[in-house]
């Protein structure tokens, strides 16, 4: 049986009863203790720069050239946080709230509550670090809306917020480096767990410029990799994003939560040709001012300055008049593919829809003429002040769409479709963001704790932060206690070599097939699967179908990769192949995951269980649990439900009508 | 826009090690798609070049959306290739036309070792910024986000030098291989920020130390940093750093 | 920071080379304010007297030390910059992007510098060394007590050879390429770099000390030739 480890008592006092309980570590010892660190996205470096600081022996891995290159600088719209600075009504218990729902009722309450609960300090942190976050001319911050709320609570860096919380993260990260406290190991990849009496006690990494294996004692590993997005191979993560940490942790017997559950993001720029490498995310604050839209007739090959504004169909404000183009991000991306696959999309492939600026452009110009007091504004000024103040909110974005399509937003409407964003499934995480291995955290993205069945927007910063400055520093204290008496392991320890020998018969193995095919073709055909077949809807059949494509894709990818140069040196296609080879696993696995989950929830849809309507229908009764799946050997998984019990956020239908 | 396809000639650096002398390969690029972003057209030459049973091009790149700033290849003499304000994974094939030859060489400089082929080693940036691009303050010790105003004009200007993405194109740009821009956007971030005032005279003085113990050249203002910078990170940067260091010179009794 | 070590850092040497360099451009202006008298129609006499005060007056001739440190001075620390800086790249690039991304005459610094050196050092042995170090002849002029060294005939007599007149205007040309840069470069260095000044330091940079003075002092050369 799971054991989340809930503290007791009421959901708002459990955090502070736990903090107030949970047991230290004097700083004397806390110099003996070690603790590695894997990845240096938001929750890697915050939780990095933490430990460091109170006073804990670190070592943090990264497998790019430098920590500020993980991929959470790539996030752009904002940061969550119950503030409350617009006095609209926020509160923790709002933004829990909405946050539970939004995760379609798939998340655990408590330690949701506890993620709205610190929100705000992370504000203050960041702020303190010099993140120039958007100010409003009173010197105070500014605030957004994102999807799936109904307040302005995301603080915001313009289109890249994500930037640079990470910078502020990465330098109280590399301050800690010059202190001593932390050890950096960059262009290093962890490619095992070494456990010594059951508990995790270190790791394998590769340096990736010589090739070495090196291995590296810890009395705590945290996992901080992120998401899985690239199993798709198409998706808005960079392309070294990958599971082989959470995964190599799941071989050792981490429990593998909610694989299924995958955000498809609504607003990225649709695919070009059979060579993308990646889809590249347009923000959602975009949806604050953007009005999307498609042809009213199907097959409308007109230009979009063509169609009249009575034959066009703003289908997101005439489903959901509530939330309009405000919907959640699997809502709106569901009703994307619903448009197209009806025949109404937009573009050469019609596979896109439309997302227009000119009624925001036109409302702004408007509110400009009207504060510097200019009379009788022609259109074209109007439009012209109006464009301005686009460019000043979102001027990074347009840019960026302009140079990968070569077509200039301020006067087209975007083209925009759903692409693989994030995912909330990860390594199966207690209250204290434990795994089921002992001395084994993971945090940020690759655990699977707080957004249920699908994320709101602007929530992944706020969890990474979290995670890593203000909830394990309190929680990897409570385990490492009892750790002061253990000295550290010399790493000529048998679990050590045995470790590294299975790794290096793998890289062996990998580098021996000498086949005909490269790891890139291995990966798109496996993306492809995964799309077609566990991507926006998924159901039985096709579900079964891609279990067995998978199963044999694997078998052909040890058969036939081919992977050149050799292991001792910098090897960029070996550094793939190993992360290939774990997709192809885990792609498996959430096949199955989804296979298992009969119902729709979030970002999961299952055809079989919609409501009339096409919305996802929810089945309470038999899937209200956290499907957590413990690796038995290869293709073999065992389910554990970890249920979910909600007593202040009652599960309901949700609606954003 | 128009789509096109075209053939290409690319002459690359190839390099096995930090200890190779290296050489230019020529290699050619076939079909490519005007369409495609410049790294994406690597990457067919590389799968071609698996293919042949040859060794691909190692280059550094990952999030290909021109914010983590791993991507730096110096094309046809410029770092990060034609287009102004623009990373390599974010330029585009549309820059080139039927029959060009391509020239692709690696960011140049004494504080940048080749790894291998295209791929550099840039730690020296981070080291800088251990030398102080940082505001000390442990987790937990803030105050309330908003007890602290900033004039609207300074975060703008603050956050306009914060945007710098550390890829090192200002000092592949240097004729003399400074790293002036990048340690002036730092210092200015923090220095611009009421929250850097305390440490903001040691932060000048060391970041310069650290830049200038890496091997990194001085500046003589030509501007052409400026003109690479994918996010176009202004002069006026190094302007404020040099003022920051003659403060801090003249009066840090250290 | 110690001293010592805040002027061996880069930026402290940039400025020791800004400094020196702007002291310098202030020099300019007095010197050519006192080569146009060579042109006056009056046989020498406001010039020589003019020598004669800068010669002797000893507070004048305690800068004229000082200037020639300095010029050192500058050229000794920007010659160093230039080297450590060259010694940053040690595998030069293939392919250079010219003109695309800086200005050329920011690029050839070093070069316009070390014209400037020859040419200075050309230019001493010319005029200073003989006003100083040999017998020259001297002129009386009505109304005034002491007879003083003619360095206005040396004038006239060293520009009517061809080749020195040539060997001036590069002089001078490589002055004004080295200032057209130069100037603003050194407000840069300092600091100086504003939006409502950039343009007034521009003009200054470019117009006065790249144009308008060494255009003055290759006039005079050439108008003597011709004379």
């Amino acid at each position: 049986m799971l054991n989340a480890k809930i503290p007791a008592g009421p959901l708002n006092s459990k955090w502070e009863d736990y903090k107030g309980h949970c047991k230290l570590v004097n700083p004397a010892n806390k110099r003996n203790l070690e603790v590695i660190i894997i990845g240096t996205g938001l929750a890697g470096a915050s939780a990095a720069a933490s430990l460091g600081e109170l006073g804990y022996k670190v070592k943090a891995f990264c497998f790019q050239d430098s920590p500020r290159r993980a991929h959470s600088i790539a996030a752009q719209g904002g940061i969550n946080a119950a503030k409350n600075y617009q006095n609209d009504g926020d509160s923790v218990f709002r933004l829990f709230y909405d946050t539970v729902k939004g995760g379609d009722y798939r998340a655990r309450e408590a330690n949701v509550h506890r993620l709205a609960e610190v929100s705000g300090n992370i504000i203050d942190q960041c702020v303190a670090q010099g993140v120039p976050f958007a100010r409003e001319y009173g010197g105070l911050l500014s605030n957004r809306s994102f999807g799936g709320t109904q307040v302005q609570r995301t603080f915001y860096a313009a289109g890249q917020t994500g930037q640079q919380l990470l910078l502020g993260a990465y330098s109280a990260l590399e301050r800690q480096v010059a202190l001593g406290n932390v050890k950096m190991y960059n262009r290093h990849e962890m490619l095992d767990i070494v456990k010594i009496d059951g508990k995790a006690r270190g790791i394998i990494a590769r340096n990736l410029v010589t090739g070495e294996l090196e291995r590296h004692f810890g009395h705590a590993v945290l996992i901080c990799s992120g998401g899985y997005g690239n199993v798709f191979y198409l998706s808005t993560n960079a392309m070294g994003s990958n599971v082989t940490a959470a995964w190599k942790a799941t071989k050792n017997g981490a429990y593998f939560a909610n694989p299924c559950f995958t955000q498809i993001h609504p607003t990225c720029i649709p695919v070009s040709g059979d060579h993308q490498s990646k889809l590249t995310l347009m923000s959602e604050s975009l949806r604050n001012d953007g009005r999307i839209w498609v042809p009213k007739k199907q097959n409308d090959t007109r230009k979009a300055s063509e169609i009249p504004e009575e034959e066009r169909d703003y289908y997101l404000e005439r489903r959901y008049p509530a939330f309009g183009n405000l919907v959640p991000r699997d809502v709106a991306s569901r009703a994307a593919k619903e448009r197209c696959d009806a025949g109404y999309g937009v573009g050469t492939s019609k596979q896109a829809v439309y997302l227009d600026f000119a009624a925001a452009i036109e409302r702004y110009g408007n509110i400009e003429v009207g504060k510097r007091q200019i009379t009788n504004a022609s259109k074209e000024e109007i439009i012209k002040l109006g464009k301005e103040v686009v460019a000043e909110k979102y001027g990074n974005l347009f840019d960026m769409y302009a140079k990968i399509t070569g077509e200039n937003p301020y006067e087209l409407p975007m083209r925009i479709y759903p692409a693989v964003h994030y995912t909330m499934g990860g390594l199966w995480v207690d209250y204290e963001l434990g795994t089921t291995v002992p001395g084994l955290y993971s945090l940020g993205e690759a655990n699977f704790s707080d957004h249920g069945a699908n994320r709101l927007g602007a929530s992944a910063l706020m969890q990474g932060l979290a995670d890593g400055y203000f909830v394990i520093p309190y929680t990897v204290g409570n385990y490492l206690a009892d750790e002061i008496r253990t000295k550290a392991i010399p790493t000529d320890h048998p679990a050590f070599v045995e470790a590294e020998n299975k790794v290096r018969d793998t890289i062996n193995k990998l580098m021996s097939i000498k086949g005909s095919k490269s790891v890139d073709f291995f990966h798109k055909k496996l993306g492809k699967i995964m799309w077609d077949k566990c991507g926006m809807a998924r159901n039985e059949q096709g579900l079964k179908e891609a279990i067995e494509e998978i199963k044999a894709l694997r078998a052909e990818f040890w058969r036939d990769v081919r992977i050149p140069g050799e292991a001792n040196e910098f090897n960029p296609e070996l550094e793939k192949a190993g992360r290939v080879a774990d997709f192809l696993e885990l792609g498996e696995l959430m096949c199955i995951d989804a296979l298992n989950r009969r119902e729709s929830c979030g970002g999961h849809f299952r055809e079989e269980s919609q409501t009339d309507e096409g919305e996802a229908q929810r089945d309470d009764e038999n899937f209200s649990y956290v499907a957590a799946w413990e690796y038995k050997g290869d293709g073999q998984y065992e389910l554990h439900k970890e249920p979910l019990e909600f007593v202040e956020c009652k599960p309901t239908q949700r609606s954003y009508k | 826009m128009e789509h096109y396809n075209m053939n290409l000639t690319l002459k690359v650096w190839r390099q096995k090690n930090k200890d190779d002398q290296g050489r230019f390969e020529t290699l050619q690029a076939k079909n490519i798609s005007s369409e495609m972003s410049f790294l994406e057209m690597f990457d067919v030459v590389n799968e071609e070049l698996i293919n042949e049973g040859k060794e691909p091009i190692a280059f550094d790149h990952d999030c290909r959306e021109g914010i983590c700033g791993m991507c730096s290849m110096h094309i046809n003499g410029r770092a990060h290739g034609p287009w102004n304000g623009t990373t390599t994974c974010q330029l585009h094939m549309r820059a080139f036309k039927d029959g060009d030859t391509i020239t692709v060489e690696p960011w140049r400089a004494g504080a940048f070792p080749v790894i291998k082929d295209l791929t550099v080693d840039r730690s020296a940036f981070d080291r800088i910024i251990e030398a102080g691009g940082y505001i000390s303050v442990n987790t937990g010790n803030a105050q309330d986000a908003n007890c602290l105003p900033v004039d609207k004009n300074k975060a703008d200007l603050a956050f306009a030098a914060a945007a710098c993405i550390g890829c090192g194109a200002c000092v592949a740009a240097c004729k003399n291989s400074s790293a002036m821009l990048f340690v002036s956007a730092k210092v200015s971030q923090l220095a611009l920020l009421p929250q850097g005032q305390p440490e903001r005279q040691t932060r000048a003085l060391n970041m310069v130390a650290q830049m200038d113990k890496e091997g990194f050249g001085s500046c003589t203002n030509t501007g052409a940093c400026e003109a690479e910078c994918p996010k176009e990170i202004s002069l006026t940067n190094i302007a404020r750093l040099n003022r920051e260091f003659i403060a801090a010179g003249f009066s840090s009794e250290k | 920071m110690k001293w010592s070590q805040f002027f061996n850092t880069s930026i402290g040497k940039k400025l020791l080379v800004g400094a020196t360099g702007l002291f310098l451009c202030s020099f300019v202006i007095v010197h050519l304010a006192g080569n146009f008298q060579l042109l006056y129609n009056d046989e020498g006499k406001a010039f020589n007297a003019y020598a004669a005060f800068m010669g002797h007056n000893s507070l004048i001739q305690f800068i004229a030390w000082g200037l020639k440190i300095v010029i050192l001075l500058h050229a000794f620390i920007a010659l160093q910059l230039t080297f450590s800086n060259r010694a940053a790249r040690p595998v030069k690039y293939a392919v250079n992007p010219g003109n695309q991304t800086s200005s050329w005459f920011s690029r050839q610094m070093a070069i316009m510098g070390s014209i400037l050196l020859v040419f200075i050092v050309i230019h001493l042995v010319n005029f200073w060394g003989k006003f100083h170090y040999t017998e020259m002849p001297t002129r009386t002029y009505e109304g005034s007590i002491e007879p003083l060294k003619d360095l206005y005939a040396l004038s006239y007599e060293t520009f009517k050879n061809g080749w020195l007149v040539v060997l001036y205007v590069i002089g001078m040309i490589g002055l004004s390429f080295h200032l057209i840069h130069g100037f603003k470069s050194a407000c840069q260095t300092f600091g100086l770099n504003h939006k409502k000044y950039n343009g007034l330091l521009s003009f200054i940079g470019i117009w006065v000390f790249g144009i308008a003075i060494p255009v003055g002092f290759a006039i005079i050369p050439v108008v003597i030739y011709f004379k």
